[in-house]
């Protein structure tokens, strides 16, 4: 591999290049005339709301969603354009989808077995890969169980050793942790940590703020299609919102008059919840003595405050 | 970041081959009760007939008595609806309720391989269902080895033949219980009207026709002429029927479900 230079535009360090796609379902743009790089060996991640377009985007780059024909855009994957040469990148990837499309008739080192198979991945090969891939992600002892007796997060486990089966450059996931308990979400968390210093680039797409500020190098914001914004984590906190904020019961935050507020205070209301947001924990302080003792909950604000002052709070229609 | 050398993803027949040990690898999972049924199937039939409806039916069909006429006209529609199906039941479950195909998908083959891999399979069951028939049929002398040996290879052909066509119907389908109409609207009245059951030479001109067109009545014809040695050039017009249907029909399911799986 090398790095060829002024190739047609876009980052040469760049391992998935996207350059204004757009992708149109009934006449409704799921994916609006959006733009991205991916760096080699960076976790890069993909955030929205539900029917944000991140997975019609992710799935683009696969080849396994079509961009649209009009759209004069590009996507190179390792140089290759998915709509010409998907095989060579699904050889170089590994995908985890949203669901956990497991063979229920098989076992677990069966569901393995098979699937390297389309790697053309030599038996002894396969096993040994697959043996050292079930430690991996702690699953050994499950070798010879049958699929509906694991946990859900045993089951993500399993589909993340199948897409790490051909031992990928690149490794997409599909809200890798969504419906997993916490246990479950920090192991599979520190796995990936440990793939990408071992110089795997990780593509995610995720709906938890904190998985985003925990694992990825660098967010999208995307919303109805379109980015919103986009940065390193740390950056978009930094830039978008304040660092502290104060959560009150809206019925409890009537006793407060806002022109008594210090100043810099910003006050949102939304869904039964007052949230006063500002740089300054003292002044936050001073708002709680206005509260006549009521419960009240203050925190640093993270990336979740961020994305919804971004995204805003209703709900779309497929959400 | 370019890669300098081609990527080395197996070629086209490892990658059928790969779908086609994906469905084999599952089929085989639960031996027994997949793969007894298809024997005992023709043993009732023979049962039925042999010892009840036989006795009564005495005249010949087509130079050959009837347990044989029936017999024979059995191994290719056991090929035809297991075929059947497996690509249009079994297809729609791994297509929209288990979602098999999206992760077979991430793997390194196409949208074609997929679904050319498929129809290879439910050939290959047909050729399974056509052999368990003939081991049913030879020791009660009703087909004679050697020379009906390669009858299973008319049973792969009618499996590829109607597993083209059940995809394409499939291709169509939204919800399940539409294939219901597949099932008993076309697959049945084949199954008595392409000489399976009685001849149809002595059916009126227009049924006649009709017969001339579907698929069944060709794979009947080729499996009977393999069985008794009977051959002759027309036969290879039934070859050619065939050869020319599962490249059009596949084709077309191909293009149509293509698009079911690539949003």
């Amino acid at each position: 591999m090398f790095l060829e230079l002024g190739g047609d535009g876009g980052d040469p360090m760049a391992v998935i290049s996207v350059s204004h796609i757009s992708k149109t379902f009934e006449g409704v743009c799921a994916v609006c005339d959006l733009s991205f790089a991916v760096e080699a060996g960076s976790c890069f991640g993909l955030l929205g709301p539900n029917g944000a377009g991140k997975t019609t985007m992710m799935k683009t780059i696969y080849g396994a969603a079509a961009r649209d024909k009009k759209c004069s855009g590009t996507i190179e994957v390792f140089g290759f354009d998915p709509a010409r040469d998907e095989l060579s990148i699904k050889y170089l990837s590994g995908v985890v989808p949203q669901e956990n499309n497991l063979d229920e008739e098989l076992n677990v080192v069966q569901n393995l077995l098979v699937y390297a198979k389309f790697y053309g991945l030599p038996a002894r090969v396969a096993r040994e890969r697959i043996e050292a891939l079930l430690s991996f992600l702690e699953l050994s002892e499950k070798v010879k169980a049958r699929i509906r007796e694991l946990s859900g997060g045993m089951k993500r486990r399993l589909v993340i050793a199948r897409a790490l089966l051909n031992n990928p450059r690149l490794l997409i996931l599909d809200e890798p942790t969504t419906g997993l308990d916490p246990q479950v979400r920090h192991l599979i968390w520190e796995k990936l940590r440990q793939l990408r210093a071992g110089g795997t680039t990780i593509l995610l797409t995720t709906h938890y703020m904190e998985e985003a500020f925990q694992i990825c190098d660098r967010v999208l914001i995307m919303d109805k299609g379109r980015r919103v914004m986009e940065d390193q984590p740390q950056r978009l906190m930094e830039q978008n919102i304040e660092r502290y904020v104060l959560e009150v019961p809206q019925e409890q935050a009537a006793v407060i008059d806002s022109r008594e507020l210090p100043e810099a205070v910003r006050v949102d209301h939304a869904l039964g919840i007052s949230r006063f947001y500002c740089d300054d924990l003292d002044r936050l302080k001073v708002v709680t003595d206005m509260l006549d003792g009521h419960p009240y909950y203050l925190r640093q604000a993270n990336l979740e405050d961020v994305f919804l002052k971004a995204t805003g709070r209703g709900l779309n229609e497929k959400q | 970041m370019r890669s300098s050398e081609a990527v080395p993803y197996p070629h086209l027949a490892w990658r059928l081959y790969s779908v086609w040990y994906r469905h084999m690898r599952v089929y085989t999972k639960n031996l027994v009760s997949n793969g007894l049924p298809p024997f005992l199937e023709p043993l009732l039939f023979l049962a039925g007939v042999g010892l009840g409806l036989g006795r009564y039916i005495t005249e010949s069909m087509d130079g050959m008595s009837y347990l044989t006429f029936l017999g024979t006209g059995l191994l290719v529609t056991t090929a035809m609806f297991t075929a059947s199906f497996e690509c249009t039941y079994a297809t729609f479950i791994r297509l929209e309720f288990d979602k098999v195909y999206d992760g077979m998908l991430a793997a390194p083959i196409t949208v074609n391989n997929l679904i050319v891999g498929e129809i290879l399979w439910a050939g290959t069951k047909g050729l399974f269902f056509s052999f368990a028939v003939l081991c049913i049929l030879t020791p009660f002398g009703i087909v004679h080895i050697p020379h009906a040996l390669p009858a299973p290879l008319v049973g792969f052909l009618t499996g590829v033949m109607f597993a083209s066509m059940s995809l394409l119907v499939t291709s169509f389908v939204k919800t399940i219980n539409h294939f219901n109409f597949y099932m008993t609207g076309f697959l049945s009245p084949m199954f008595f009207f392409a000489g399976v059951v009685f001849p149809v030479s002595n059916l009126p001109r227009p049924v006649q026709f009709v017969a001339e067109i579907v698929p069944l009545t060709h794979s009947v014809r080729l499996v009977r002429a393999v069985c008794v040695s009977r051959y002759d050039l027309g036969l290879l017009a039934d070859m050619v029927y065939i050869l020319v249907f599962v490249a059009i029909v596949g084709a077309l399911a191909v293009r149509r479900l293509r698009r079911r799986l690539v949003s």
